[in-house]
């Protein structure tokens, strides 16, 4: 499995792991790992730190994410970038649209 | 006692006209060697006055035999001493003015040399500004610059990334419908499942009432055209749902080559947007560097210009010398001709030839004695105006 997700402890938000590759696809994986949730306030932590590759599917799927964390009045975090991962989502200019934590 | 004058004055002449000699090939110095002349004058006249002192000493002893014959080689000398001084006159004179000349033609020259050098330094100051303003302008109507262009090629990349990533998004939620859409078909398999399975036992119920009604007979017969009619129209069900089937799986071929096109539409590789990115960075950071350093150096150019101007109005200020250099010549000449005037004196000595010597002389040396004088104190003023000129320099430049 590329993708992990954990339940918070608190129940309170999920924490999607993203090994490798985050390219297109994963996309039926990523929305199942998020769409179930549907808790208000959810924070969903996008944890990039083993991520190598990101190509703008990944970027779409974010924003999708982003859109379902936005309906339930929740928020996304990116964590741990890499340094190539990071130059893209500054391209995208992501860091005006969430929190990533370095 | 008149011996030990004469003496004296021999040895005057002889160590003024050495050192008239050294100064002329050596230094060639004409003031030291018109001063030189004037002494060299005054000694000779005091030879000449102790000689006829002599000749009036030995009047009385020997009644003025050999006077006649002193005054003749008296008058022979001053003849030669009169034409020497002409001759150095005219070769002074013609030095003076030919120094005049000089110094007025290299001045002239100077002036012109040092003010087409500040025209030409305001040309290439010109020159330059164009070059900078060129290289600025990218050549459209606009008056952009490379700053300008930069920026915008930099803003269009941040709109095209913005346009991928939104077509990415859109691409994906197209993705999610198509799932849901597979889905429902998957859905309609299930329905048509049931329908083939109600076909299915259709067909089982039709069969059995077609045995039933051969076992009664002539009257089951209407019945059992019935019963075929039932069992044929399962079949035709039967048939129909494959064709359904037929139909939705060709359906789903479609929707994955539309899940294929989507996925090429979602997945653009980022690297070359990144390097594209790269390159603009690095671009905007020179081209603000080469402005600075192009500032600088325009800035460098403008503090040039007043210190070209400021040293090409110092040559010419300078060159005012000239001025000086013409008073100091006028006042070579004005001793030329105080000379000039002790010569002619001497002239109309010698060209007379004869008379009393002793009255000549004396009235000659008079008028030495006046010349000594006014000489003396032209230079004087000379000496005290050239001091106040060098004072009032700066007045005067």
């Amino acid at each position: 499995m590329t993708i992990q997700a954990t339940t918070l402890a608190d129940n309170k938000g999920i924490k999607i792991s993203i090994n490798e590759r985050f390219d297109f696809s994963l996309h039926q994986q990523f929305r199942d790992t998020y769409q179930n949730c549907n808790d208000n306030g959810a924070e969903f932590t996008l944890d990039l730190s083993n991520t190598t590759y990101m190509d703008s599917s990944a970027l779409g799927m974010i924003l999708l994410l982003k859109d379902h964390a936005d309906k339930l009045s929740g928020k996304v975090v990116i964590s741990k970038p890499n340094e190539a991962v990071n130059k893209i989502l500054e391209i995208a200019q992501f860091h005006r649209l969430m929190p990533i934590e370095a | 006692m008149s011996i030990d004058v004469k003496q004296f004055a021999w040895l005057g002449i002889f160590t003024i006209a050495l050192s008239l000699v050294n100064q002329w090939l050596i230094e060639s110095n004409i003031v030291s060697i018109l001063i030189s002349l004037m002494i060299l004058a005054t000694f000779i006249a005091i030879y000449v006055k102790s000689h006829e002192k002599e000749n009036n000493d030995g009047q009385s002893n020997t009644n003025g035999s050999s006077a006649s014959a002193h005054d003749e080689v008296a008058y022979a000398a001053l003849s030669q001493l009169s034409a020497f001084l002409t001759q150095e006159i005219e070769v002074i004179d013609s030095e003076l003015e030919r120094t005049r000349n000089l110094v007025q033609d290299a001045v002239s020259g100077i002036s012109t040399s040092f003010k087409s050098l500040q025209d030409l330094s305001l040309d290439q100051q010109r020159l330059i500004a164009i070059i900078i303003a060129n290289g600025e302008n990218i050549g459209d109507e606009g008056g952009s610059t490379i700053e300008n262009f930069v920026r915008d090629s930099s803003n269009t990349l941040e709109d095209f990334v913005k346009v991928i990533i939104s077509t990415s998004k859109q691409s994906l939620e197209t993705m999610a419908f198509t799932d849901e859409m597979v889905n429902q078909f998957q859905g309609i398999f299930n329905l048509l499942a049931q329908v083939e399975s109600l076909a299915s036992q259709t067909n089982l119920l039709a069969l059995n009432a077609a045995i039933e009604a051969a076992r009664a007979g002539d009257a089951g017969r209407g019945f059992a055209v019935v019963a075929n009619e039932v069992r044929a129209l399962s079949v035709n069900s039967t048939e129909l749902n494959q064709d359904i089937r037929n139909e939705i799986d060709s359906a789903q071929e479609i929707i994955a080559k539309l899940r294929a096109s989507v996925e090429i539409m979602a997945s653009a590789d980022m690297t070359s947007t990144l390097e594209a990115k790269d390159k603009v960075s690095s671009m905007m950071k020179h081209v603000s560097q080469a402005n600075k350093d192009t500032g600088k150096v325009v800035d460098d150019m403008s503090k040039l210009m007043p210190q070209i101007v400021e040293t090409v109005g110092l040559g010419v200020r300078s060159l005012q010398f000239e001025d000086l250099t013409y008073q100091t010549l006028a006042s070579l000449k004005s001793n030329i001709d105080a000379v000039h005037e002790i010569s002619n004196e001497l002239n109309a000595i010698t060209e007379a030839g004869s008379g009393d010597l002793t009255e000549h002389l004396a009235s000659f040396e008079e008028k030495c004695q006046v010349m000594i004088e006014q000489t003396r104190n032209d230079n004087h003023q000379r000496t005290v105006s050239q001091a106040s000129m060098e004072e009032g320099e700066i007045d005067l430049f």
